[in-house]
This record gives structure tokens, C-alpha cells and sequence, in this order.
């Protein structure tokens, strides 16, 4: 995706048998974490405004349940292939293992593109994906989420499908929904914010003051905005932001050097997160295509956007000022960068620590459901906070007593925790 | 005092590295530098002050910078509110519906699992430290019991008690208190203090055996006692009996054994403690967060007896012979005058307080405040938690007022006991007035007193208080029962007499605290016609007049003259009889 040819599954497969190997994991194990336990792939016909039925192609991955409900988004996206999905899913298993949640990991997608769908199109589509899997997705089995764009009103259109075709109210089979129709308070910022809680963490650590740091983000979505939202709050200074123009089919790069005012940005960006160009302009934003977001004399740089956005063609472009990558995004950065990002002596949060935030709060809304009890937004994210926090510490311990990098530090704690949970069970 | 002089909050209360911590890079306040300040005279002085049976420390302590409180204001759009000076209870509602700023929560949250154990939070002003001022009594304190099992629990209740603490910044009285310090009502910033209480858990109540107020300069000596000699006021349970005002004993360091000057034993059953404060740590009480006193509990003696935590506090009236004796073991009325400590010395407190006083004194610089809490488990060491150090100001400047200078023509007021010292000029008079004045109408004086006292505030006017009784008497039979706030404005006060008999000058530490800090002078006339000009002030213009008080105002100022070393003091008119 996003104009690259690495497949995604391989890259997350290589990464698996590289752990493995640090792990010394038997070959049964490592025949059944490196790919999903199950794989749905499936059509849904869907009649469209213009009176025709066009047939989308829907997939569901159930990489790994050994540790709880498999947890994973449903994706949106024209590009979307089943390898995608299946590293996706994969990525999740160890997401949810490293921050310690009784989840496993799963994925789903549509092909389409929301783009070109009216609202009743988009709900038809999401109907038909839960009826094609009602059997096999459902609170303590498999719980989907939003993911690439997909919303609170898609997840509600397919709660409202799974209640129907099960004959009740399951609140836990499905979360991302608005607060007051089951959602959890705090469940927007939670992506972003939990970002930026490793990126204060690894900040001390590194002996940085906040207030001394400036960050270029790449993307302009839920998890950027609010990434940048609470960066800004603890005093750190975005430069520059990059998004999707939708229009152009290309990104754009909105630079100020003296801090972007996140507000000003989001009275001028569309749903999608595009900004818009001409009055970014006028408010005094300095807009160029491409990628350059990552050539920013920054310390910190937060790819918030799609897969293998730093790779080995562009990553050498990286300034000397950047201390830090957070990884907002899901698998941002390929094999190859991750080896230069190292020599060049840069700390990188890997993603399924970084962006773990949000499957942290998927979670606290799953068990808000369940129980249909509710929590103030300050529990949540204090919840999360600490969730956060000692996950980073975990793997930036381990890191440093294994001489690992971090993103190899945070798969042996989640590989191992999956693996000792299917020796435990006895599937292996 | 700069952040990094106090380590970071490691997420772990009871760290004994990092007894004192920070959450947030913000200043700190005023009573994070006192505790600072404390725990490095204890550091530097422990074997000095050490004794056999008696260890003393600072309790863990974590302090929220002021940074939170900016944030919390800014995100929660609240600074528009808090500049219209609504009622206290608007403000509490809308802190209470607004969140803590998300960066901080994790740590308040892992300050909430790791502390179970009841935990005062207390304001920390940026002010108090920026103006060198003790804000003492101004802002809340609420206590919590940390004892829920569910973290949750703990940590919704810390939540709830730093937006209290937050919107205590904005309630009237405290505005009232920084507008008379020529401050901007709304100009404050706060850090809170998240601090272990010492105590001990008895039944459904958890406190200390005896909390303390200890000064190295007394205000207000009496008999023997000098000035210098500073002055101690010990409390059972927790320490808000001395900071409310509320009945406790006070003695002076170097006379320990004498009584305060009652009449009579007797006496002493009605001006000493009756009841005590504690954290109820039973049932949950029903949900109040906006209340400082949700989870305080006041119980009688009767409870502490059977707590076995008077053993150290109490002596028994005889009235046989109109005699105290000192513990418990006799039947009778138990009088809390903490003989067994300071008669028998049981533990040397007296002793550790002097020494600590003198410390703290060399250390700051200047004559200090300290506050402290003890616990005395049976067979075990006992325990004096460090809870304070402040300034405490007191004028240099010299005033000479002889005995002849007390009367002569010009006199408007004479006192032979007055407090504070320096010459001050005013031109507006609020006094009590004579023929209506009854005990049983001092609440309502006290209504009429701060309207008045609002007016004048208002319109940056100074003025000379004048009344019957104690000030800020927690027992309006003995006084008129006002809060600092009601007579903010006062730069001048007289006690007179009661009608119908003496009461000793009230000694509401914080109140009186307040008198000192603000320069206010004291003047007491021990007779309610003598020493007073009455006729002189009921025949100025007068300018209001409620049901039971008037304000007048003078053509030319009067001059306040009080001689601090003789504690002699007059208030004298410049313009013709």
C-alpha cells in the first residue's frame, strides 16, 4: 500500500522469526504464531444508490486467541489486500500481549473506498460484513474496532446488525462506538495521547526537556491531532504537519517554524484529515508536496499516517537534529529504515508500543460494555497512563539489559507472553 | 523554590529515596518550600534532635505543580468563570464537572494504588512564596482515607479532593484575602500538597494522639511568659482543631506546667478541648466532594478514651478540691491539658520542640512557625511527624508608648495588652455599638460586620474595628464569630470586655496568624466602658449604620501607636473633641 512494494505480511513475518530466534522458540510454536490461526475472506453484494449491486471483497484474520477475544479494526481502504490484513492481525496479537491486556489479535477489511459510497451505501456494506461473519465474531471471541476510515457510525451500524441477527443487546461486541451509545469517554484522544505518554517517558529518559523539543508528524488524522494536541499541552513545538490531500491524491506538507497552531490547522481540514492548502497558505503556512515532513531539523518525528512511509530510500534523508521516532502509525517504518534509523542513533518507540493506546482503550471500553458501567474520562486516561508507562518501561528495561533495540525488546516480551500462553493451553 | 531541587514522582509513594517528590515542572508554593525547609533541618540536625523513644521525619510527601493547576484552568476554559467572583458553590460545580490535565494522570493514578493510607491534600500557594506571606487557613485542605480497596475508589477521591483544593483558590474568602494583600483577586496559582497523615487507626477513626502549632515569637504572652519565648498550642487528633480556632492548650515552651489564667480548675473544663477531629475511616460517608469535612469525623473525648490515645493527653477534675489530676486513673470529668507530656514528661516533647524552633529559626532566618503531628503507639517509639516550617513576620521597627501616654485628651482607645507593633494612620472607624449589644447576637453582628467590611474593602479604605469579646470566637457567647474574610479590611481592632465578664483574648492561630502577617494591631481594654471613647466615636459623621453596628468616619486620620515590647498600645485623634 501507499505506493510501496514491500508486502507488509512478509516484512511482519520476517520480524517474528527474527524474535523467534532470540526467543529460541521450538518450531511448533513458530509454526503457529507466524500466521493466523483463522482467515475469513468473503463477498458482500451490496444494491448501490444507481439501483446496480456491485460485490466488495471483505476479509476477517484471526491471527491469535490464546490470551482473550481476538481484538483488531475493520479497514477501509481501496488498496486493501488480505496480507495486509493478516499483518495487521498478527501485529495486533503482539500489540495487545505487550501492554499486558487478555486480548488476542485480529484484523478486518473492506475494499472500497468511502470516498465514492453515499452513507447508505457505507451502512449496507457494514451490515453485510456482519452478516457474512455473525458466527464467528461476537464479545468473547472477536471484537472489531474502527481502523482506516471507518467511524463510530459504521461500528454502531454493525452493532445494530449483530444484535439483530443474535436476538439481544451485546454493547462488548464492538467498540470505537460514540460515547453515550456504549463508547468510552476518552477513546478519541487515547491513540494520540498514549503516543505522546511513551514519547514523555523516553524523553526523560533521555535527559530531554519537553519544553526544549520540536516535533514533525506525518498525518493529520485522529491520532496526530490529538498526539499533537498533548505534545503542545506538556510544552513540546510541532513545526510541521503532513497530510492526505484527497483531491491532489497526494500529501502536502504544512510547515511553521514557529509552532503550527493545531486549532487554526483543524478549522481548515476536511473529514479526512486533508488540510486545506490555499487558506493554510494564508494563514501563514509554508506548503509543499511530498514527504519531506521527515527532512525537518527536529528531535522528534511522529509518523502517524499508513505502512512503510520510512523506508530505505528515504530514511538517510533524516536530519542529524532527530532523537526520537514514534511510531503512531502501524508499521511505518520498513526493515531496512529500522537499520538505518539505528546507525544513525536514533530511539525508536515502535509502533505496537507507541500507538498501543488505542486497542489499550478498545479494551477499557470492552469491559465498560460488558458490565454496562461506565467510567469518567479521568479514570480512563489515568488507566491508560499507566498502562503506557509501564509498558515502556518494561521493554526500555529489557532493551537495555539485552543490549536490544526497542522495537526487538517489545516482541520478545509480546512473544513471549503469547507463546507461554499457548504452551499453557496446550496448543503447542 | 525551582522544580529540579525536587526529585521527579517515581510512581511509587513510600519511596524512601525520595521522600519528597514532584509531579510536574511548575513552582511549587509556598508550603512545598516549608516542607523542604523542614526536611532539610531534620536532615541536618537529626542527631541534635533525636532522643531516646522519639523519632521524628517528614511524612511522604508528593507535590502537584502549579503547572496542573494553569492547565487545568486553560483547558477547562474556567478563567472566564473564576473572573466574575461567582458563589463558592458555582465554582465548586464547574471544578468538579472539569478534568485534570491527561498528562498527570497516570501519576496521580499510581500515586492512588501505591498510597493506601489516609493522605491530607493541602494547597501549596505560588503567592505565599512570591509575597513571603503565610496564606495559612486561606485555601482548603481536604482529608481522604485512602483505605478503599479499589483503586478506583482512591483515586477518584484524590481527584475530587485537588479540584476541591483548586476551587477553594476562588471562593470568596480567599479572594477577600488577597484582595486586602493588594494582590488581584484572581491572580493565584496553586501547587497541591499530596501528603501522608501521621496517625493511628482506631476503630472506625484514624488521627494523631497530638497535633501541634509551635512559634518562636508569641504574639499574645501571658503571666510570665516573654515573647521570645515563643508558644505552643497542642491538639488531640488532627490539627484542624488549632488551625479553626477551636478550644485547644497553649502553653509556652519555657513554662511548660503553668495553666492558661482561668479562674479556676473548673474553668479550665470549659475553655479546654471537648472534641476532636479525625478521618473516618468506617463506613463511606455519602458523596460530598466539594466538602472539606466529607470524610472528617468529630468525636467526643469518650471516644478517644476508649481509643486509649488520652493517656497522654488528659488530666481528671476533682471537684472536691477544684484540682486536676493528672491521667485517667481516677473517675471524673477528663480535661485535656497533655500534663503526662508536659507535666511528667513522659516523652520529651517539650524538649524537641524547643530545639526544633531554634533550628528552624537559625535556618530561615527569622522567627519560624512550626506545625507537627504525633503518634505515641504504646511500646513503641513515638512517632513526630514534621509538617511545617514558615516565617513568621514580626515588625523591627521600634515605637516607644509609655505608661503616660495611655491617657490624655487625645485618647481615643488605651490598652495596656496590645499586640503587634509600629504606628499606623486611619480614617474610618466600624465599631460595635454599646446600648444593643447582646451574647446571643454576635452571628448576626458578625453579617453586619462584613457588609461593611466588604464596602470598605471595596473602596481601599482602611479602617479601626471596634467590639466585644473574642474575635473570631469559634463560640459566639464568647465573641463575635467571624471568619478572617468578614474583617479583611481592618487594619486596627479592639477587644473590649464583655458586658457580663472577661474572656481571655482568642488565640485562633490562623486567624491571629493572619492579624500578625497583615500588621494589624491588637487592642485589648480589659473593661468594656473603660479605655474606650465612646461618646468621642458616636459622635463622628457617621457614614452606615446596620442594626447593631455603625461606621464613621474622621476629618483628620487617627493615629494607631503600639509599642511591641511594652505591649502597650493607643489610638490617638488629631482633630478637636
Amino acid at each position: 500500500m501507499a505506493g510501496t512494494s514491500v508486502n507488509p505480511y512478509e516484512m511482519a513475518q520476517a520480524q517474528f522469526d527474527r524474535v523467534a530466534g532470540l526467543l529460541e522458540l521450538d518450531a511448533s510454536t513458530r509454526d503457529l504464531l507466524r500466521q493466523p490461526l483463522r482467515e475469513y475472506t468473503f463477498a458482500i453484494p451490496v444494491r448501490m444508490d444507481d439501483g446496480q449491486v456491485r460485490v466488495f471483497r471483505g476479509f476477517r484474520v484471526q491471527h491469535n486467541d490464546a490470551r482473550g477475544p481476538s481484538k483488531g479494526g475493520i479497514r477501509f481502504h481501496p488498496q486493501e489486500t488480505l496480507d495486509t490484513v493478516r499483518a495487521l492481525a498478527m501485529w495486533m496479537t503482539w500489540k495487545c500481549a505487550l501492554v499486558d491486556i487478555p486480548l488476542g489479535g485480529g484484523k478486518g477489511g473492506v475494499v472500497c473506498d468511502p470516498h465514492n459510497l453515499s452513507q447508505r451505501e457505507q451502512e449496507q456494506i457494514c451490515r453485510g460484513w456482519v452478516r457474512q461473519l455473525a458466527r464467528n465474531v461476537g464479545p468473547v471471541s472477536d471484537v472489531p474496532a474502527p481502523d482506516v476510515m471507518t467511524s463510530g457510525q459504521h461500528m454502531l451500524w454493525m452493532l445494530d446488525e449483530f444484535e439483530a441477527l443474535h436476538g439481544g443487546h451485546y454493547p462488548g461486541f464492538i467498540t470505537g462506538k460514540p460515547v453515550g451509545m456504549g463508547g468510552s469517554q476518552g477513546r478519541a484522544e487515547a491513540t494520540g495521547y498514549g503516543v505522546v505518554f511513551t514519547i514523555r517517558e523516553a524523553l526523560r529518559e533521555m535527559g530531554l526537556d519537553v519544553r526544549d523539543t520540536r516535533a514533525s508528524v506525518q498525518g493529520f488524522g485522529n491520532v496526530a491531532q490529538h498526539a499533537i494536541r498533548l505534545y503542545t499541552q506538556i510544552g513540546g513545538t510541532v513545526t510541521c504537519v503532513s497530510s492526505w490531500d484527497q483531491a491532489d491524491q497526494t500529501s502536502y506538507v504544512f510547515r511553521k517554524e514557529s509552532g503550527i497552531d493545531l486549532d487554526e490547522l483543524l478549522k481548515i481540514t476536511d473529514r479526512f484529515g486533508g488540510i486545506d492548502k490555499v487558506r493554510a497558505r494564508e494563514a501563514g503556512y509554508e506548503v509543499r508536496p511530498g514527504d519531506v515532513w521527515l527532512e525537518e531539523p527536529v528531535e522528534i518525528l511522529i509518523p502517524a499516517a499508513l505502512e512503510n512511509e520510512l523506508r530505505a530510500d528515504n530514511a538517510p534523508r533524516i536530519p542529524a537534529t532527530v532523537k526520537l521516532i514514534a511510531e503512531g502509525a502501524n508499521g511505518p517504518t520498513t526493515p531496512e529504515a529500522d537499520s538505518i534509523v539505528a546507525a544513525k542513533g536514533i530511539l525508536l518507540i515502535p509502533d505496537f508500543l507507541a500507538n498501543a493506546g488505542g486497542v489499550t482503550c478498545s479494551y477499557f471500553e470492552q469491559v465498560q460494555s460488558n458490565m454496562n458501567f461506565f467510567w469518567e474520562k479521568d479514570e480512563v486516561l489515568a488507566r491508560l497512563d499507566v498502562k503506557m508507562t509501564a509498558a515502556f518501561h518494561a521493554v526500555s528495561e529489557l532493551a537495555a539489559s539485552r543490549r536490544l533495540d526497542m522495537r526487538d525488546a517489545a516482541y520478545v516480551i509480546a512473544i513471549n507472553r503469547v507463546a507461554q500462553a499457548s504452551h499453557d493451553r496446550g496448543w503447542v | 523554590m525551582s522544580p529540579p531541587e525536587v526529585p521527579r514522582f517515581a510512581r511509587r509513594f513510600f519511596d524512601p529515596t525520595r521522600r519528597i517528590s514532584r509531579i510536574g515542572d511548575g513552582p511549587l508554593g509556598g508550603k512545598a518550600t516549608g516542607l523542604v525547609a523542614a526536611s532539610r533541618v531534620l536532615a541536618a540536625r537529626r542527631d541534635e534532635i533525636a532522643v531516646p523513644g522519639l523519632e521524628a521525619d517528614v511524612p511522604a510527601l508528593v507535590v502537584l505543580a502549579a503547572d496542573a493547576f494553569d492547565s487545568f484552568l486553560d483547558r477547562n476554559d474556567l478563567r472566564p468563570l473564576v473572573s466574575e467572583e461567582p458563589a463558592d458553590e458555582a465554582v465548586s460545580r464547574a471544578f468538579a464537572r472539569a478534568s485534570l490535565p491527561a498528562e498527570w494522570l497516570g501519576d496521580l493514578r499510581a500515586l492512588a494504588q501505591d498510597a493506601r493510607c489516609p493522605l491530607a491534600i493541602r494547597s501549596s500557594s505560588i503567592l505565599e512564596d512570591a509575597l513571603l506571606r503565610p496564606f495559612a487557613g486561606v485555601y482548603g485542605t481536604k482529608m481522604i482515607p485512602g483505605n478503599q480497596p479499589d483503586t478506583d475508589a482512591r483515586f477518584r477521591s484524590l481527584v475530587d479532593a485537588i479540584k476541591f483544593v483548586y476551587a477553594t483558590t476562588f471562593f470568596r474568602e480567599a479572594r477577600a484575602y488577597r484582595r486586602a494583600a493588594g494582590e488581584l483577586p484572581s491572580e493565584e496559582r496553586m501547587a497541591v500538597l499530596v501528603q501522608e497523615v501521621v496517625g493511628r487507626r482506631h476503630a472506625e477513626r484514624f488521627y494523631p494522639d497530638v497535633s501541634g502549632v509551635a512559634r518562636s515569637w508569641n504574639f499574645y504572652p501571658s503571666g510570665p511568659a516573654e515573647p521570645r519565648e515563643g508558644v505552643v498550642d497542642l491538639a488531640l487528633g488532627l490539627g484542624k482543631t488549632i488551625v479553626d480556632g477551636e478550644a485547644r492548650w497553649t502553653f509556652s515552651p519555657a513554662h511548660p506546667r503553668r495553666p492558661p489564667p482561668v479562674g479556676s480548675s473548673r474553668e479550665l473544663l470549659d475553655v479546654t478541648q471537648g472534641a476532636f477531629w479525625a478521618i473516618g475511616v468506617g463506613p463511606p460517608p455519602p458523596y460530598d466532594p466539594m466538602t472539606e469535612t466529607e470524610y472528617l469525623v468529630r468525636p467526643g473525648l469518650d471516644a478517644a478514651e476508649k481509643d486509649g490515645t488520652l493517656r497522654h493527653a488528659a488530666s481528671t477534675y476533682d471537684p472536691a478540691s477544684d484540682r486536676l489530676v493528672a491521667g485517667l486513673s481516677r473517675p471524673g470529668p477528663r480535661v485535656l491539658d497533655f500534663a503526662p507530656l508536659l507535666v511528667q514528661g513522659e516523652i520529651p516533647l517539650v524538649d524537641v520542640l524547643r530545639r526544633l524552633l531554634a533550628f528552624s529559626e537559625e535556618a530561615l532566618g527569622a522567627p519560624v512557625e512550626i506545625e507537627f503531628a504525633m503518634t505515641m503507639p504504646p511500646g513503641k517509639p513515638a512517632r513526630l511527624g514534621f509538617l511545617q516550617i514558615r516565617p513568621l513576620l514580626v515588625s523591627r521597627e521600634t515605637t516607644d508608648v509609655d505608661a503616660r501616654d495611655l491617657e490624655g485628651p487625645a485618647v481615643v482607645v488605651a490598652s495596656a495588652s496590645a499586640l503587634g507593633n509600629g504606628v499606623r494612620e486611619l480614617g474610618d472607624v466600624v465599631f460595635v455599638e454599646r446600648a444593643s449589644f447582646e451574647r446571643r447576637l454576635t452571628p448576626a453582628i458578625a453579617l453586619e460586620i462584613e457588609r461593611l467590611n466588604r464596602r470598605l474593602v471595596e473602596e481601599a479604605r482602611p479602617y479601626l474595628l471596634v467590639g466585644f469579646g473574642r474575635w473570631g470566637s469559634a463560640d459566639p457567647w464568647l465573641g463575635i464569630p467571624v471568619r478572617w474574610d468578614q474583617i479583611a479590611g481592618a487594619r486596627g481592632i479592639v477587644e473590649a470586655a464583655l458586658p457580663e465578664g472577661s474572656a481571655e483574648p482568642s488565640q485562633g492561630s490562623h486567624f491571629f496568624h493572619n492579624l500578625s502577617s497583615f500588621g494589624v494591631l491588637y487592642f485589648t481594654v480589659p473593661h468594656p466602658d473603660e479605655g474606650i471613647d465612646w461618646e468621642w466615636l458616636e459622635s463622628r459623621e457617621m457614614v452606615a449604620r446596620t442594626d447593631h453596628v455603625r461606621h464613621v468616619r474622621v476629618e483628620r486620620p487617627l493615629v494607631m501607636r503600639v509599642d511591641g515590647r511594652a505591649r502597650r498600645g493607643v489610638v490617638l485623634r488629631s482633630e478637636a473633641p
